[in-house]
C-alpha cells in the first residue's frame, strides 16, 4: 500500500483532519505537542500517516526528532507516493516555515505535495478572505482551503488528494523565483500579503491570559481549577454512582429471588454481583473524569498551567511541560508516559516517567472510593458545595503528587553529576482559547467507561469466579474454613504489621493483575460471609465487619504509592529503553508503599 | 540588553542571538523566529522570575530565563 505523509506545525489540526479521513479517532486537544508517534490510517486504498508536528526540520524534542527522522526516510521511500503538508490559516507566517521547507525537501526528492490550509472556519469569523489560487501561484503547489472541525472544504479535498495520490509527479513543487531567500523571510512575506493581522487573532486570546496568567490571580485560579477537578470527580459522579449501585443492588435481589437457594444462587449473588458488580459502580467517576480533563485539553488552559507551573516544578527538578504527562496521569500512566516525549530535556523526561506512576490514575478511583465511604462520614460544609469525602480523596490525589515531586528531588540530586550537558530550554507556544468541540469529547467519555469496563472486567469476573470458589468450598460458604483461608493463613505474617487480616491481603495481592480487582475480589469475600441476603453495599458491608482507622489508613496510602500495574512497567521498560528502570521502580514504589501503610497502622 | 531585561508591554528588535548558545537550539529559536531584525513584544513577566510571555509575528510564546537572557534585543 502506497502511503501519503500528513505534516505541518503542532497543534494546526493534522490530527483531527486525519481522523476526518480515515474515519479513526486518534487524540486531538487544544495544546502543541498531543501526537508524539507516527499513525497511520486507511484512506481509500492509501495509508495516510499522520505525524508529530514540527516548527521546523531542527528538532528540540524526542517526538520532534522522530517526527523530522521518519520526515527524511519518508522523502527517500518509493512507498510515499504523497505529502500533505497542514498549514494553520490563522497562524500562517509560523506554519510555512516549516511548510516552505518541506516544498523544498520535496522538490529535492521529487515527491508530490499539497498544501492543506486548515482552520478556515476562524479566518472567515475574522471576516477575512484568503487568496488560495494566487497563495497556491507564490508556493508553486496546490493549496486547498478547509476546516477540519465544521467540515467546510472537506469533500473537495478528499477528491482532490485522491487524484494527486494517484499521479504524484504532477505535484511536484514549481521551482518559484523566490526560492533562493531565506524561508524565514518568504513566509514573513507571504502572511502579510495573504494572513490576517496577528493582532486581530490575539486580540480575545491576549485579553483571557490578562485575566487567567494575571500575576496576582493566576495562580490563585489554577488552584481552584484543580481542586474542583478533583472534587468534581467525587461530587458530580455521586448521583450516577448511587443509580448504577441501586441497579445493580435491584437485580441481585432480582436474582436470588428467582433462583432456588443453594449453590448457584450463592455464586451469582456472591461472585457475580458482589465481584463484579461492585466494580461498575465506578464506572461514572470513570467518565467525569474523562471529561473534565477532556474539557481542560480542549480550552487551551493545559499550555497555561505549564506556563504556571514551569517555575514551581523546576524546583523540583522537572519542566512546565511535565504538567501535561502529570495530569493526564491522573486517567492511566501509560499515554501519559508517552506524552513525556514532548519535554525538551532528556533528564527532565526520564524523572518526569519515573514519577508519573505515582499520579493516582482511574485504576485505583474505585479503591479509593470504597475506603473513604468505609472510613470517612459524609459531612458537608458550606450547604454542600464542599464534602468531607471528597475532600479526602483530593488529599489523596495530593499525597500521589507530593511523593512524585519529593522523589523528583531525590532524582535530580542523585543525576546531578553530569549537568554540563547542554539543557534543552523550555519554550512553549500557547494556543488560542477554544471551545470544547463536543463530539468527539462525548466521544472519548464513553469509550473511557468502555475501555474501563472491557480491560478491567474479564480480570475482575475471572478472579471473582475462583476466589469464590476457593472461598466457598469445602464447607460450603464458611468462609473462615475454606481453602482460600487455609491459603491467606500462609500470607498472614506479610500483613498483620499492616493491621490487615488475610482477606484484605488476598485482595491486595490479586490486585497486582489490575488495581480494580481488590474492589471485586473484596466484594465476593465479604459476599460470601454474609449469608444472609446482604446486599447493604459493600462499604457497609466492611463497616460492620471493622477496619481499623489506622489500617484503613494506611492500605489507601499503599495504594496511592505502589505501581501495581504490569502495563505501566512494560511502557517505562519501552520507554526509557532499560529493564532495570522499570524494575527497580516496581520494587522501590512497592516497599514504600508497604513501608508508609506499616507506619499508618502503627501510629494511627 | 538581553531579552530577560525587556520590561512588561514593552517592544524590542531582536539583535542577535548568543554566540553561547548550543548550535541546535540557536538554529531552532530561529526558525521559531526569534531571528535578527524581528519585532517582539512582551505580554507579561511571571512572578518569581517565571517565564516570559512574548508575541513574536502571529504567534505567543513563553520562554524561560535561561533562554532569554542569551537572545540580545535593542528596545524599539
Ligand atoms: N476552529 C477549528 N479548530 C480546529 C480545526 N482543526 C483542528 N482544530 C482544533 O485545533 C486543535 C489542535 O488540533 P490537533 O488535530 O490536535 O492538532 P495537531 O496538528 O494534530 O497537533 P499536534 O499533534 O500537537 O502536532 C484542536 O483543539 C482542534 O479541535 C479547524 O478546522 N477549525
Ligand atoms: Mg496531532
Amino acid at each position: 500500500m502506497k502511503n501519503i505523509i500528513l505534516v505541518g506545525k503542532p497543534n494546526s489540526g493534522k490530527s483531527l483532519l486525519f481522523n476526518q479521513l480515515t474515519g479513526m479517532r486518534q487524540k486531538v486537544a487544544n495544546f502543541p505537542g498531543v501526537t508524539v508517534e507516527l499513525k497511520s490510517g486507511k484512506f481509500d486504498q492509501y495509508q495516510l500517516v499522520d505525524f508529530p508536528g514540527t516548527y521546523s526540520l531542527q528538532s528540540l524534542s524526542r517526538d520532534e526528532e522522530l517526527a523530522i527522522a521518519k520526515l527524511h526516510e519518508a522523502m527517500h521511500s518509493d512507498d510515499t507516493s504523497l505529502i500533505v503538508c497542514n498549514l494553520d490559516a490563522t497562524r500562517l507566517e509560523r506554519s510555512l516555515v516549516f511548510g516552505l521547507q518541506v516544498r523544498d525537501l520535496a522538490f529535492q526528492h521529487n515527491k508530490g505535495l499539497i498544501f492543506a490550509l486548515n482552520m478556515i472556519d476562524e479566518v472567515s469569523r475574522f471576516g477575512h478572505h484568503i487568496d488560495t489560487e494566487q497563495l497556491a501561484q507564490d508556493l508553486g503547489c496546490k493549496v486547498h482551503a478547509l476546516s477540519a472541525k465544521t467540515l467546510l472544504g472537506l469533500h473537495e479535498f478528499r477528491l482532490a488528494l485522491l487524484d494527486a495520490a494517484q499521479h504524484p509527479q504532477d505535484f511536484i513543487p514549481l521551482k518559484t523565483e523566490e526560492a533562493s531567500q531565506p524561508v524565514l523571510e518568504i513566509s514573513r512575506k507571504l502572511s502579510q500579503q495573504y494572513g490576517i493581522k496577528a493582532d486581530v487573532v490575539l486580540k480575545r486570546q491576549n485579553k483571557i491570559d490578562d485575566f487567567l496568567l494575571n500575576n496576582v490571580f493566576g495562580g490563585l485560579i489554577f488552584l481552584v481549577i484543580m481542586f474542583l477537578l478533583f472534587q468534581s470527580i467525587f461530587t458530580w459522579a455521586s448521583p450516577l454512582m448511587d443509580g448504577v449501585e441501586a441497579i445493580v443492588g435491584q437485580l441481585a435481589a432480582l436474582s436470588s429471588s428467582v433462583l432456588p437457594p443453594g449453590v448457584v444462587n450463592d455464586f451469582v449473588t456472591d461472585a457475580l454481583f458482589g465481584g463484579v458488580g461492585s466494580f461498575l459502580v465506578f464506572v461514572p467517576q470513570i467518565m467525569v473524569l474523562t471529561l473534565v480533563i477532556g474539557l481542560l485539553e480542549d480550552t487551551g488552559y493545559l499550555a497555561r498551567a505549564a506556563l504556571i507551573c514551569h517555575k514551581p516544578l523546576s524546583f523540583f527538578g522537572l519542566s512546565g511541560r511535565s504538567f501535561i504527562p502529570y495530569l493526564s496521569g491522573h486517567a492511566c500512566a501509560i499515554p501519559a508516559i508517552f506524552a513525556a516525549r514532548t519535554i525538551e530535556s532528556p533528564r527532565k523526561r526520564l524523572i518526569t516517567m519515573m514519577t508519573i506512576p505515582l499520579m493516582s490514575c482511574s485504576a485505583r478511583l474505585p479503591v479509593y472510593a470504597l475506603l473513604i465511604a468505609v472510613l470517612v462520614p459524609e459531612t458537608q460544609y458550606l450547604g454542600g458545595l464542599l464534602n468531607l469525602q471528597g475532600i479526602t480523596f483530593f488529599i489523596l490525589y495530593f499525597i500521589g503528587i507530593l511523593t512524585a515531586l519529593l522523589v523528583s528531588t531525590l532524582l535530580n540530586k542523585l543525576t546531578d553529576m553530569n549537568t554540563d550537558q547542554a539543557e534543552m530550554p523550555f519554550i512553549l507556544e500557547l494556543p488560542t482559547y477554544r471551545l470544547p468541540h463536543w463530539k468527539p469529547l462525548i466521544h472519548r467519555v464513553l469509550t473511557s467507561a468502555k475501555q474501563f469496563i472491557k480491560r478491567a472486567a474479564p480480570v475482575i469476573f475471572m478472579v471473582s469466579v475462583v476466589i469464590w470458589f476457593l472461598g466457598y468450598f469445602p464447607q460450603n460458604g464458611d468462609l473462615q474454613s475454606s481453602y482460600l483461608a487455609m491459603l491467606g493463613h500462609w500470607i498472614d505474617p506479610i500483613f498483620t504489621p499492616l493491621g490487615l487480616d488475610w482477606r484484605y491481603g488476598v485482595a491486595i495481592l490479586v490486585s497486582f493483575l489490575a488495581r480494580e480487582v481488590f474492589v471485586g475480589a473484596l466484594g465476593t469475600l465479604f459476599g460470601i460471609e454474609g449469608a444472609d441476603e446482604n446486599i447493604a453495599g459493600l462499604a457497609a458491608n466492611i463497616q460492620s465487619d471493622g477496619l481499623a482507622l489506622g489500617a484503613g489508613i494506611g492500605l489507601m496510602l499503599f495504594y496511592v504509592v505502589a505501581l501495581q500495574c504490569v502495563a505501566t512497567v512494560a511502557t517505562i521498560k519501552g520507554e526509557t529503553g532499560s529493564k532495570k528502570i522499570a524494575w527497580g521502580l516496581f520494587v522501590g514504589y512497592g516497599l514504600l508503599a508497604y513501608f508508609l501503610a506499616f507506619l499508618a497502622a502503627t501510629f494511627i | 540588553m538581553t531579552l530577560w531585561e525587556i520590561k512588561n508591554k514593552q517592544s524590542a528588535m531582536i539583535d542577535s542571538l548568543d554566540a553561547t548558545l548550543v548550535p541546535a537550539i540557536g538554529q531552532r529559536l530561529n526558525e521559531m523566529g526569534f531571528a535578527s531584525g524581528q519585532l517582539i513584544q512582551c505580554l507579561r513577566r511571571s512572578p518569581l522570575k517565571g517565564p516570559l510571555v512574548l508575541q513574536l509575528g502571529d504567534c505567543v510564546y513563553s520562554l524561560e530565563q535561561s533562554i532569554a537572557t542569551r537572545i540580545n534585543i535593542t528596545a524599539a
